[in-house]
């Protein structure tokens, strides 16, 4: 059918050549202006989503339960968390927190951009690193954005697709979401280097107070805006996937 | 581009907006930036053009839910958990308020975007909103549609209606002062659909509906979308496929940036750089995307329908399922293969239809066109650049509604909706 309409718009086209004028209704026709395959049989779209779903995932459906348990967890328990969270702190209150966790993140970052060997971007964190635990009084308050030191994060599964480590299978984490075999293990590598440099001796503390650790774990919900149902699509696993996948990658070539 | 290109550019324009202000009532110097119809249907409105709204902080707002086809529930596999039952977003103002139903574009979700910023437009100005999905979403196809088989006008609307007046028993404590109804895109035509079922129906009496870029001809619409996968892209030359040849443009740009950033000027700025994507590039994404929501109705009806095109019938599913084989064939279906499998013989069979024909005048404007003129309250907004509309279309929206189509010059398909001007002109016709 598309083609008849394609061939209706050929007939038509002289009456509207001039580039943007408009016809007589004041339509544009914005199409008559692109180039089209005129046969109407590129399958590109059917090429490069079939492509895209082409991702090592052998555990796929353990990593689809693992996905509706982490679904039904959201709704049912972290977002109604999230949602007292923020009716019982001020909106201040929340950045300060955000910006606490997010200082000490900038630790792992610092060291896996040493271990890329990047030596502006090692810069700029430690700049930022001395500006937040300083004048943003122990990172509570972000100056060094402001002073044009975006954040940057880098971590130790970047770190191992930098040095060419391909990615694993597709791994979906319980409550941490979509992930890979390589980023996994990069978790564990950076916690652990975490609580070694002890940063503000927040590790340290945490272990007696475990308050601490789960206030991380809200900041952690609030300040991520994935809601699951979000894509509103019967195959939102496979998109998430393709979406973690390709970013990952996009983080590592960068 | 040279100058004397950008000057020929700007006085084209110019007499566009011009001839555009004398025809109908849109405004004569129309500042909306983006002249690329495909560049302000993906990017919308530069942040600094937006109006200023309320944050969430300031909105009394929840997600709510309704059983609404108790019997479909037990049948539906596992995995469809989540979409049982019909969620929709309230937010709710302190005293006695008008209220104004928003409804979704093609595909859309109650939560998308544009819908939290017509809410946050709507409640800035004191309106109590509701926010329902289309009646094309997956959610809303599983949880409110009768049939779900969604693309019949008529059906579709009544499917809303009911999910509408099961929504204002289940706010029955909200003070309501009296009733608005606006969507963009095809919720623009399910508006008109709607407001026209509430004619007999009664329950509402809506006092204004606004129609924003809908499409006048759906079959047109349809067939547009479709078109745009078929832009001469240069990845189809290479072996690299249409995705990766973005993600590469993407990585590069990143790249000579230094670091990543996400936020709303990316596409402005990405399209000012080397790596800018040419018109065929911007075109085949809108159209991708279409081709992801129609992969999806095609998917969502059939299976629920137990209709045995993706879906062998009785097809054991559940939360572990592999859907992969399935989403495959699903993504080689387009509006046209869901049209002639599924849509058209069922329409044939409830409503006797007979061809395309038929189908098209039912499910389009025309079919309202008597109801639209003669309803001082309805008004539409549309764009004359809006890549949904074919030849004639804007020719039917004045003859149907004379004054009360606000026709603007640019803006592509809904990329203006939240430019200041167009939010302002939204605010205003509801003020009355």
């Amino acid at each position: 059918m598309a083609k008849y309409l394609f061939l209706a718009l050929l007939l038509t086209a002289p009456l509207a050549q001039a580039e943007h004028g408009a016809d007589a209704d004041g339509y544009t026709r914005p199409l008559e202006h692109l180039k089209i395959n005129p046969a109407l049989d590129q399958r590109e779209f059917e090429r490069s989503t079939l492509d895209a779903l082409d991702i090592y995932d052998p555990w796929e459906s353990w990593n689809r339960r693992v996905y509706h348990f982490n679904y039904r967890a959201d709704q049912w328990v972290m977002l109604p968390v999230v949602r007292g969270y923020e009716k019982v702190t001020p909106g201040l209150v929340r950045t300060g927190v955000s910006n606490f966790f997010s200082n000490l993140g900038d630790v792992p970052n610092l060291l896996n951009s040493l271990l890329q060997l990047k030596g502006k971007r090692s810069m700029e964190i430690t700049g930022r690193l001395l500006f937040n635990t300083t004048i943003g009084v122990f990172g509570l308050w972000d100056p060094a954005s402001r002073m044009g030191l975006d954040k940057q994060s880098e971590d130790f599964g970047q770190t191992l697709g930098f040095y060419g480590m391909p990615d694993g299978p597709f791994v979906m984490l319980p409550l941490l979401g979509p992930s890979n075999l390589r980023d996994t293990g990069g978790l564990v590598v950076d916690f652990a280097a975490e609580s070694q440099v002890n940063f503000l001796n927040v590790a340290e503390v945490s272990s007696d107070h475990p308050e601490i650790t789960l206030l991380r774990a809200i900041d952690k919900r609030y300040s991520t805006p994935l809601r699951y149902g979000q894509l509103n699509s019967p195959f939102e696993y496979v998109k998430l996937r393709y979406v973690y996948s390709k970013a990952r990658d996009l983080q590592i070539a960068e | 581009m040279p100058l004397y290109l950008r000057l020929a550019a700007l006085a084209v324009t110019s007499c566009l907006s011009l001839m555009a202000a004398a025809e109908t009532s849109a405004p004569a110097a129309y500042g909306f930036p983006i002249d690329n119809p495909f560049e302000a249907t993906i990017a919308g409105t530069p942040a600094e053009l937006r109006p200023a709204l309320p944050s969430d902080d300031d909105i009394d707002q929840g997600d709510y839910s309704l059983n609404l086809l108790p019997q479909r529930e037990a049948k539906l596999p596992s995995n469809f958990w989540p979409v049982k039952r019909l969620s929709y977003r309230l937010a709710r103002q302190a005293g006695p308020a008008p209220l104004i139903f928003i409804i979704a574009g093609t595909g859309g979700h109650y939560s998308g975007g544009k819908m939290e910023f017509l809410k946050r437009l709507y409640y800035g100005a004191g309106y109590h909103v509701v926010q329902l999905s289309s009646p094309t979403s997956y959610d809303f196809m599983a949880a409110a549609s009768r049939h779900a088989t969604p693309g019949f006008s008529v059906e579709d609307a009544k499917d809303l209606y009911r999910a509408m007046v099961a929504i204002r028993e289940q706010q029955e404590s909200l003070k309501i002062t009296e009733f608005y109804l606006t969507g963009y895109s095809l919720g623009g035509l399910d508006s008109a659909f709607v407001s026209h079922l509430d004619e007999q129906e009664r329950v509402f009496n809506f006092k204004r509906v606004l129609l924003i870029n809908p499409p006048v001809n759906l079959y047109t619409s349809v067939s547009n979308l479709q078109l745009l996968v078929q832009s001469e892209v240069p990845a189809v030359r290479n072996q690299g496929s249409f995705f990766e040849s973005l993600l590469g443009k993407l990585t590069h740009y990143f790249q000579d940036k230094g670091h990543i950033q996400m936020d709303d000027a990316l596409l402005y700025d990405f399209q000012e750089s080397k790596e800018r994507l040419s018109n065929e590039e911007m075109a085949m994404l809108i159209g991708s995307s279409f081709r992801f929501t129609a992969s999806d109705i095609a998917f969502t009806s059939d299976l629920i329908n137990q209709r045995g095109f993706i879906t062998p019938p009785h097809y054991p599913l559940d939360d572990g399922t592999n859907l992969t084989p399935f989403y495959k064939r699903a993504l080689l279906c387009d509006f046209d293969c869901y049209m002639t499998e599924q849509l058209i013989p069922f329409w044939r069979k409830k409503y006797d239809g007979s061809g395309l024909q038929m189908l098209i005048q039912q499910t389009s404007l025309y079919a309202l066109e008597d109801y639209l003129r003669q309803s001082p309250k309805i008004a539409v907004m549309h764009n004359a650049d809006d890549l949904i509309l074919g030849p004639g279309d804007l020719g039917f929206l004045k003859r149907t509604f004379g004054e009360r189509l606000t026709l603007y010059p640019r803006g592509g398909h809904c990329g203006n909706m939240d430019y200041r001007d167009n939010s302002q002109a939204m605010l205003e016709f509801f003020r009355g």
